[in-house]
């Protein structure tokens, strides 16, 4: 009776216990799938910001367990990631790094000044490749994950260099490198998409291989660094995102076949145009490769292509006048059939345009973006491909308040023109960016006004006039069908007589009459039925509800309340969820039209 | 096929400076007297060196020095002398001869004692000719060879024609065995055992057959009454302890190295990229890993971000304002600005902030998948049916029960359907006939009635009201007498606290 009592408690003690394990059972459930950060730490043997560096390197991210069984407060691990950095030789290489800086540092406090420097000469290194490789199994994968690490790139090459923070020269330099790299080649194949000046920085999307690619480039500006900003953590995550970059953009050289690193011409790159030494280099690598490739094909443009090669080797002093028509020819010249619509459509926009380039305006920034529409493009200093005083140039950009000297042969636009243009993807007209005015606003292009619900002024401005642009430069519909569609068509070409086009206007009016009278039976035919009695019936109703209108408003909100309350639990939270948040954006779009309708009385 | 092998030359070099040592006057009788004593003197100095053989570093310096002499000696003998060329041409190749002996000097004297060893170059034979290890071409012009022993000249023998060699070649059965000597400018004709040796040696055997190269070892050393070692003396020290002197060159290599002095080739730099996704085919294979979850991307920048945004974007002064009243979640991060030309943007001051809060995004957020719903949220709604399917269904006023004078609290119908009871605020009870309308019973009280309910039992038609602060159980006197007095019996035992107005 007694054995019995006692046995009864422990087993009512065992319920108590939630997490009670007996003796020869396994731990299973969440219990063993997941493990805290601080248990983890205790097992890989490191510290934290060790662990933390390995998690960054390798990609491992907490998980969020169904139960969590070291209380609420605790990130969790889960136990194949911690495996899995521990397997890691990273990490021994770590250690090893931590016990070479200890003997630096032993040598240093013992005044061996001589005994560090040899030890520095030769610190214990690691490379990335293949955590890349493990993390990104194909290159696809590597794209898909490229915004941050082009954003984080591009903000590094703006950054100052400073040693208190460990952020060295080189770092800076190799993070310029390499966003030049990926610049000249998104500019070479047209890959460049959307282009958005926003306050924090300009926001580029180009598209490589089927991925959108988003990044934001900090405007040219001096960079602010916080003090509550860990660098470390940021270091980092340049490191792996330089190394991914570096081997994506080989990756990207090779299949145009260009050799990477590329070999800058040295006067262009001290004279910080590396863009735009880039895109020679890489012109003038395709252009020999062709050539070897179709060399002997046919005379006049192996000779010419030989004249381009060499131009490009001697990396003169001084660029020959027809340089920039070289370019062009080039850019004409590759004209794949494999490129997609789009791409297609990016080489055209600017194409025979010759933009020349003030001081003031951001030239990285549009000696990125022109070329990469099919323009051609030079500025103002040293090493440019032309000077202000080339005739050819169509037009010019200015960011200033007035401009002194006018060519008449050329237009004076505001940058922002160009960046409106590739975003709407037609030319603009000029006159609203014209020097000194203050131009429309700027629109961004990731935005989908009719999902947001609300359109800018300016958008339907651009989308009238893109509707206008496309019947101008689209034939009139039906033209290749009959030739007698447009009479004053044919008056111009001289091939009817006066008499004979008014004819065949009118034949055309009373076939189009003829055609519409026909379209409206057939619609009344295909509705008919249905509609005659569907017909009676709303008359009827439109009766009722007139005679009981609030009584029916009162129905509709009671079959609401019904419907709601039928709703299963989690499906009510739902429903309330979606409709906050639709009610907080129509009230945004409230909001707008409200401060616009201010602004209208105001004025 | 070169019949003269270097190390017969030693002995015929030394022959030669015998020679020399012995009779120079020989050579004083035919060349002019200056030259000869030049070469008399090369001679004598020639025998020290090779008489002092123990003491090899005075024989080099000797023989550097012999050396200018003898170039100088040659030089003198061009300048003074216009005698004939034969003449010069053989003091000449004699002093070549003197100079080679007398270079390889040290060697030489190694050499000699291995061929005093080896028993096999005792009884080889002196080549006739004594010229020495000199190009051959130098004679190609002349009528003899070269000199023998006595210093004479070796005549050339007449060549045959090479259709009379041919024919002679043809006839004599032997003649894969002979060999022209052109250093003697004779026919040679090796014996059996000579071209044995040959074939042997170009096999890569020993070049006697008799010799056995694996022979079993004979230990020749008695060992049978031998109790004690060959030496009692124990492993010296030395055996055991790293050599002091190895160490201490060690030890200089390394300063030598730490210095810089000694310098490495850097190992050779690899390029930093190459190409890492070579073939995408094979990667397709997934390991074990858990899957991965990517990051989800930033937002977009709306139209909002512009650095000129349209004017309705930009929020007005006041709410700004009202900003700093809202909590700092729900206050916007960003807040628009319009700058009216693109020179006039300053630098975004949160631009690494922001660069910052996203790496954090990346490594410290945990990440679900979580699958996100676009749809119309009305459907979700269940679907109704709508009014009309929902008939028959009363649809017009069918029955009025008339008679409260307030309006009603509280209804409640009885087991079988057949009867109401309502209570009113007016403080009248009523029960109802349901069919007919007509009211059966009319209680009153002072206050309003708040509740009315009947007994669920249908044996005990039993009404229970609440009035005010007190509760009632009323008979309502429906059923029959059975029934009733049933009832009557319930209530009766009570009766006297309910007439007691006990609550």
């Amino acid at each position: 009776m007694t054995k019995k009592d006692t046995a009864k408690k422990t087993v009512a003690k065992l319920k108590k216990n939630k997490h009670y394990r007996p003796a020869g059972k396994k731990r299973e459930g969440n219990a063993a799938r997941y493990m805290t950060r601080s248990q983890a730490i205790k097992q890989l043997q490191v510290n934290l910001s060790v662990f933390r560096k390995l998690c960054i390197l390798k990609g491992v991210f907490p998980r969020e367990p169904k139960k969590k069984v070291k209380g609420n407060n605790q990130t969790y691990y889960h136990v194949k990631d911690i495996a899995f950095i521990q397997h890691d030789p990273l990490l021994e290489k770590l250690r090893e790094q931590r016990a070479y800086q200890k003997k630096i540092h032993k040598a240093l406090a013992k005044k061996n000044e001589d005994l560090a420097t040899r030890l520095r000469t030769r610190e214990p290194s690691y490379t990335l490749d293949r955590l890349i490789r493990e993390r990104y199994p194909k290159f696809v994968d590597a794209l898909r994950d490229l915004d941050d690490c082009l954003s984080m790139v591009h903000l590094f090459a703006a950054l100052p260099a400073v040693e208190r923070l460990k952020i060295n020269v080189e770092r800076v330099h190799s993070c310029r490198r390499l966003s030049h790299e990926w610049q000249a080649y998104v500019a070479r194949c047209h890959k460049l998409r959307k282009v958005f000046v926003s306050v924090k920085g300009i926001y580029y999307q180009a598209e490589v291989e089927g991925q959108k690619i988003t990044w934001l480039a900090p405007h040219a500006m001096q960079q602010v660094l916080p003090d509550d900003v860990n660098f470390s953590v940021m270091l980092t995550f340049v490191e792996f995102y330089e190394t991914l970059l570096g081997f994506v953009n080989f990756r990207l050289y090779h299949s145009i076949s260009v050799k990477y690193p590329p070999i800058l011409d040295p006067r262009l790159e001290a004279l910080a145009a590396d863009l735009y030494a880039l895109t020679r280099y890489m012109n003038g690598n395709t252009k020999r490769i062709s050539e070897e490739q179709e060399s002997g094909s046919t005379k006049p443009e192996h000779t010419r292509g030989q004249l381009e090669g060499a131009q490009f080797e001697e990396s003169e002093h001084q660029l020959p006048s027809n340089e920039d028509r070289a370019l062009m020819h080039l850019i004409e010249e590759d004209d794949d059939n494999d490129d997609d619509e789009d791409t297609k459509k990016c080489k055209k926009l600017f194409k025979n345009m010759k933009f020349y380039l003030s001081r003031e305006v951001p030239r990285e920034s549009l000696l990125f973006v022109i070329p990469a529409f099919g323009g051609v493009v030079s500025w103002e200093g040293d090493a440019a491909p032309f000077t202000e005083a080339d005739q050819s140039i169509t037009h010019q950009i200015v960011d200033r308040p007035s401009q002194g000297h006018m060519y008449l042969s050329r237009e004076y636009i505001q940058p922002q023109w160009i960046y409106d243009c590739i975003n709407f993807g037609v030319i603009l007209e000029a006159h609203r960016y014209l020097v000194g005015r203050v131009p429309p606003p700027h629109l961004s292009p990731f935005v989908d006004n009719e999902a947001e619900g609300y359109f800018p002024d300016y958008a339907e401005t651009i989308k009238r006039f893109e509707a206008a642009a496309k019947n101008e430069v689209l034939p009139m519909p039906g033209v290749g069908k009959d030739d007698l569609d447009d009479p004053q068509l044919l008056l111009a070409e001289g091939y009817l007589s006066r008499t004979e086009a008014i004819e065949v206007a009118e034949r055309k009016k009373e076939r189009a009459t003829s055609e519409k009278q026909y379209l409206e039976d057939l619609k009344q035919e295909v509705q008919g039925h249905p509609d005659a009695t569907a017909s009676i019936a709303v008359e009827g109703a439109q009766v009722e509800e007139e005679s009981s209108r609030p009584h029916l408003e009162q129905v509709a909100e009671d079959t609401d309340g019904t419907a709601l309350m039928m709703m299963s639990r989690r499906n009510r939270g739902l429903f309330k969820a979606m409709k906050i948040a639709k009610d907080k954006k129509k009230a945004k779009v409230e909001k707008l039209k409200q401060r616009k309708k201010q602004i209208a009385e105001s004025t | 096929m070169g019949v003269s092998i270097p190390p017969k030359e030693a002995d015929r070099l030394k022959n030669i400076v015998d020679e020399n040592g012995g009779s120079s006057d020989e050579f004083d009788s035919e060349g002019e007297a200056s030259e000869g004593s030049e070469v008399s003197e090369v001679a004598t100095e020639e025998d020290g060196g090779s008489s002092g053989d123990e003491d090899a570093s005075t024989s080099d310096g000797s023989g550097l020095v012999d050396d200018e002499d003898e170039n100088e000696g040659s030089e003198e003998g061009a300048d003074a002398n216009g005698s004939s060329s034969d003449d010069e041409k053989a003091s000449a190749s004699v002093d070549d001869g003197l100079e080679s002996g007398e270079g390889s000097g040290d060697s030489d004297s190694e050499r000699s004692e291995v061929a005093e060893e080896s028993d096999s170059s005792e009884d080889e034979v002196a080549p006739r000719n004594t010229i020495g290890d000199v190009p051959l071409e130098w004679y190609k012009d002349e009528q003899h060879i070269g000199y023998d022993i006595k210093g004479k000249k070796i005549t050339k023998k007449e060549r045959q024609d090479k259709l009379d060699s041919f024919l002679a070649s043809v006839d004599d059965s032997k003649n894969w065995r002979k060999i022209y000597d052109d250093y003697n400018d004779e026919d040679v004709e090796l014996t059996k055992a000579e071209a044995k040796m040959i074939s042997r040696l170009l096999n890569g055997k020993a070049p006697h057959a008799d010799f056995d190269p694996y022979a079993p070892y004979v230990d020749w050393f008695k060992w049978d009454d031998a109790i004690h070692p060959l030496s009692n003396a124990p492993e010296p020290k030395r055996r055991f302890i790293p050599s002091k002197w190895e160490a201490k060159k060690v030890v200089k290599y390394v300063r030598a190295i730490r210095k810089g002095l000694i310098k490495f080739e850097k190992p050779k730099e690899e390029p930093r990229f190459y190409m890492l996704w070579g073939d995408d085919s094979g990667a397709a294979d997934k390991t074990n890993h858990l899957s991965y979850i990517p990051a989800p991307k930033p937002k977009l920048p709306g139209h909002e971000e512009s650095y000129n945004p349209s004017l309705e974007y930009i929020p007005t002064q006041e709410e700004i304002n009202s900003y700093q009243l809202m909590y700092e979640e729900d206050r916007p991060k960003f807040i628009p600005k319009r700058f009216t030309s693109m020179r006039s943007i300053p630098a975004y001051e949160d631009a690494v902030k922001d660069s910052f809060e996203r790496c954090l995004d990346l490594y410290l957020c945990p990440r679900v998948r979580k699958k996100r719903i676009n749809i119309d949220p009305e459907s979700l709604k269940p679907k109704l049916p709508s009014r009309k399917d929902l008939k028959p269904y009363p649809s017009t006023c069918y029955m009025e029960y008339i008679g409260h004078k307030g309006p009603v609290v509280s209804i409640s119908t009885e087991f079988s359907g057949e009867w109401i009871a309502s209570g009113s605020t007016d403080g009248t009870v009523r029960i109802w006939e349901v069919e007919s309308g007509r009211c059966r019973k009319v209680w009153e009280f002072d206050e309003a009635v708040q509740y009315v309910a009947w007994n669920p039992m249908p044996e005990f038609p039993i009404l229970a009201i609440s009035v005010g602060q007190d509760a009632y159980l009323l008979n309502t006197g429906l059923g029959n007498e059975e029934t009733q007095r049933k009832v009557g019996e319930l209530l009766h035992v009570e009766a006297a606290k309910v007439s007691d107005d006990s609550s």
